[in-house]
């Protein structure tokens, strides 16, 4: 019975096969931009969030807050110190605390000077903590060790000649802010932005070069009990309230878990996805009326049909259920297309990105959620623009529907 | 004679009264979100632009550090560099100032927002008129104040910053210091700059002991009949000269405000065009649904072109009546949807400005309006064209013969 409400639908759309493909032509151009605009959009989120690494779920990070605008750093107003450390250090439920430091600095090299980041590594077992919580992996060399002086770990980007226009080997003495150290050790690359343009040295004599005894810019925050991690935050905060000096709510600093702290990274991307898919996604309303339209038509035309289906019996059922099938294979169809060609625009893409621009943060991500959502969407939407023509089919009266010409 | 095919053509559309609108609305959807975007990007553009000439072409900026730099404080320019900058031949005068997050209290509210520590005299002046700002309220700031602090717009008004609007005279704690308030700027027109506070070098002291006369940038004024440009590289020299350092390695920075703003202005262009790409798929799918209805509108009079044709119409004339139906079409959406944008944006225009963001305002060049109209119009006739050519290519008698 239903197969044949398609087979009858199949037939009228190839009967009218032109204005069929327009139709759907038009649903499929917006189900394709909708498609790789998320795709692409999910792909940047998921590049942009991997650069910081990742982080395990049992860490916190400390931050004094400020200005929120502007280049980083700079709106700090009240920074953290190695007091708040230690104190952070002394909350039940905190197995270990690492200070960080991240600040740019002038690099000078075969005669060449430019800036780059310099942080800190911390002696004792907090080293290995930082090597392994960054996934750092020496790729020449060895990793820095306590008491190291003059020396310091330089990330891949550095080694690689471009920059200085002679690769920098283990060995080579490199001018930090006008002073030598020696390079110890080379990075494995890592595709991150930051950690493949930065240089490790040991805490204390990065404290003595820059001449800054007490600055901590992020304390990140290893807990005991991974289930606790709610609990030993809110202690956190309270103490940090206390040692700042200030009320509940008014908080100018900020204890988030490396989840929360990408996820507001992760929601001004989002944000901006949603728009653009938004601005898209109106070119499948319109596609929807082009439906509508058409199925209108079809109606108007197939006016005397209707009427000779109903005067030997068709239900109003029936032909309503006949129109509904035919809008909504409509949608279905221009829908799989639309993905299809979505799909192979967004790869394509990527691919170009990556082959002319070396560029790995244009990469297409689909989740098969996608997918099923834009098959499902387009049914619906086809659906939903054959209800009123289906229903004015259904409603007409036998006898006017057989006298109706064209 | 060619106002019967226009009336032609309305009469046939007021005759498929339904899909007429149908299609109608299709296009005025697609219009709408392309004039308004465009209507903002051009305000945006025209704002730049006014920016631009406030602060004159005639102005440098120098930045310490470059563009990879990210905390601040390490990257300056001392007070001895800024007077080595106003004595490079072609620069007539110069104001410095640096910048950073600053805690102010009131009445026990806290708020972090941006301090500027600012030079006084003509200096501070220079500034003024390359921000396009002045002061409305109570003094600028002059030498030898010292825990004076003169405040953005957005202090006066109530609910913006603090619950109650602050008064001249008031003292404000800033970093917990306390500061007397002497003055007020005018709007800029966004929420950051309005909230600023300013505070002389003896005050910034006072904030931050060591780092008073650090500046992050450096305005230089040129004189005139001098090539800005040329100053630039002049002053860019001998800066890099003073700090020994080669060319391609400075730690600093030194364009011309057009330079500098050209880049601002670019990016906002390249973001507005694709926002309108994206917009003008829209566009696109209702050039199917035109294309749709009139090859539906050919097939259903078939029988009345037969007609037609077999009392003399030629085939161009056929041709011309499809365009002129199509054409119409588009006009008519695209008038809509012109309307309709333009309702859009100023209500857009309006929220923005009651978000501080008075600097987000469209505008509506003639030739926007235009424009979209005979977009409108030729999206329509083009989508036409190929149901016209259908239609102006049928034989006569087989056209007779159709049922």
């Amino acid at each position: 019975m239903i197969g044949d409400y398609f087979s009858i639908a199949v037939n009228n759309l190839l009967q009218r096969r032109l204005r069929s493909y327009l139709t759907m032509i038009g649903i499929f151009i917006g189900i394709a931009a909708v498609v790789a605009l998320i795709g692409l959009g999910e792909g940047l989120r998921t590049a942009i969030t991997g650069q910081f690494g990742s982080f395990g779920p049992d860490k916190l990070s400390v931050q004094a807050g400020g200005v929120q605008a502007g280049p980083p750093g700079t709106g700090v107003i009240d920074p953290l110190t190695t007091d708040d450390a230690e104190a952070v250090e002394d909350v039940n439920g905190v197995k270990m605390v690492i200070p960080r430091m991240v600040r740019s600095v002038s690099v000078d090299f075969n005669d060449i000077s430019k800036i780059g980041y310099l942080s800190n590594m911390v002696d004792g077992e907090k080293r290995d903590e930082i090597e392994r919580v960054l996934d750092l992996k020496i790729e020449e060399g060895r990793f820095l060790k306590d008491g190291d002086k003059n020396k310091i770990v330089v990330a891949h980007n550095f080694a690689d000649g471009e920059r200085f226009k002679k690769q920098m080997k283990v060995g080579d003495s490199v001018l930090i802010e006008d002073k030598n150290f020696d390079i110890v050790g080379i990075l494995k690359k890592k595709g991150s932005f930051i950690f493949d343009n930065i240089i490790l040295m040991n805490e204390d004599p990065m404290r003595d070069l820059l001449d800054d005894h007490e600055k901590v810019d992020v304390l990140a925050v290893i807990v005991e009990d991974m289930d606790e991690i709610g609990l030993v935050k809110n202690r956190i905060e309270k103490l940090m309230r206390n040692r700042r000096d200030v009320k509940v709510g008014e908080e100018d600093f900020e204890v988030q878990s490396p989840e929360q702290a990408l996820g507001t990274i992760n929601d001004t991307l989002f944000a901006v996805q949603l728009f653009v898919s938004l601005i898209a996604g109106i070119s499948l309303v319109v596609g929807g009326i082009g439906i509508l339209n058409t199925m209108y038509t079809a109606v108007l035309e197939r006016t005397r049909e209707i009427g000779i289906m109903k005067s030997i019996g068709a239900t109003n059922r029936a032909i309503f259920t006949m129109f509904f099938i035919e809008s909504g294979l409509l949608g279905t169809l221009g829908g799989i297309v639309g993905v299809v060609l979505g799909l192979s625009m967004a790869s394509g893409l990527s691919y170009l990105g990556r082959m002319f621009l070396g560029s790995e943060l244009i990469q297409a991500n689909f989740s098969p959620w996608l997918i099923i959502g834009s098959l499902l969407f387009s049914f619906i939407l086809g659906s939903l623009a054959g209800i009123t023509p289906a229903l004015q089919a259904a409603k007409l009266h036998p006898v006017d529907a057989l006298r109706y010409k064209k | 004679m060619r106002f019967d095919y226009l009336r032609y053509a309305l009469n046939n559309l007021s005759n498929r009264r339904l899909r007429s609108w149908l299609t109608i609305i299709s296009i005025l959807i697609g219009i709408t979100m392309v004039f308004t975007l465009v209507s903002f990007g051009q305000g945006l553009s025209v704002y730049v632009d006014s920016l631009s000439e406030e602060m004159g072409s005639d102005k440098l900026i120098a930045q310490a550090g470059n563009f990879q730099t990210s905390t601040g404080g390490e990257f300056y320019f001392t007070e001895e560099e800024v007077d080595l900058i106003e004595k490079v031949r072609g620069i007539e005068e110069t104001t410095a100032y640096q910048y950073g997050g600053i805690e102010i209290k009131e009445d026990d509210v806290k708020k972090y927002v941006y301090g500027v520590g600012v030079q006084t005299g003509d200096a501070q002046k220079l500034m003024d008129e390359v921000f396009g700002v002045e002061v409305v309220k109570g003094r600028a700031l002059k030498e030898g104040d010292k825990q004076k602090v003169l405040l953005g717009y957005n202090y006066q008004l109530p609910d913006k910053i603090f619950e109650d609007p602050i008064d001249l005279g008031k003292k404000i704690h800033v970093n917990d210091v306390k500061f007397e308030v002497v003055g007020f700027y005018g709007e800029v027109g966004n929420p950051q700059d309005d909230s600023n506070v300013y505070i002389t070098q003896d005050g910034w002291e006072l904030l931050y002991p060591g780092e008073s006369k650090r500046y992050v940038n450096i305005i230089a004024r040129t004189a005139p009949g001098e090539e800005p440009k040329e100053v630039a590289e002049r002053a860019e020299k001998e800066l890099r000269d003073f700090r020994d350092q080669e060319e391609g390695e400075e730690d600093f920075f030194i364009q011309t405000f057009e330079d500098a703003i050209e880049t601002f202005t670019n990016v906002i262009g390249v973001i507005n065009s694709i926002l309108i790409l994206i917009a003008l798929i829209s566009v696109v799918v209702a050039g199917v649904n035109i294309m749709n209805t009139m090859y539906t509108a050919v097939v259903e009079r078939t029988k009345e072109i037969g007609v037609m044709k077999a009392i003399g119409a030629t085939n161009n004339s056929i041709l011309l009546i499809f365009v002129v139906e199509s054409g119409m079409l588009g006009l008519v959406g695209s008038g809509i949807g012109v309307i309709l944008g333009y309702t859009i944006s100023n209500a857009g225009g309006s929220i923005a400005a009651s978000a501080g963001y008075s600097m987000l305002q469209p505008v509506f060049p003639i030739e926007l309006v235009a424009g979209c109209l005979l977009f409108g119009f030729i999206l329509g006739a083009g989508s036409g064209l190929l149901p016209a050519r259908a239609a102006s290519r049928q034989k006569p008698v087989n056209a007779l013969r159709y049922e």
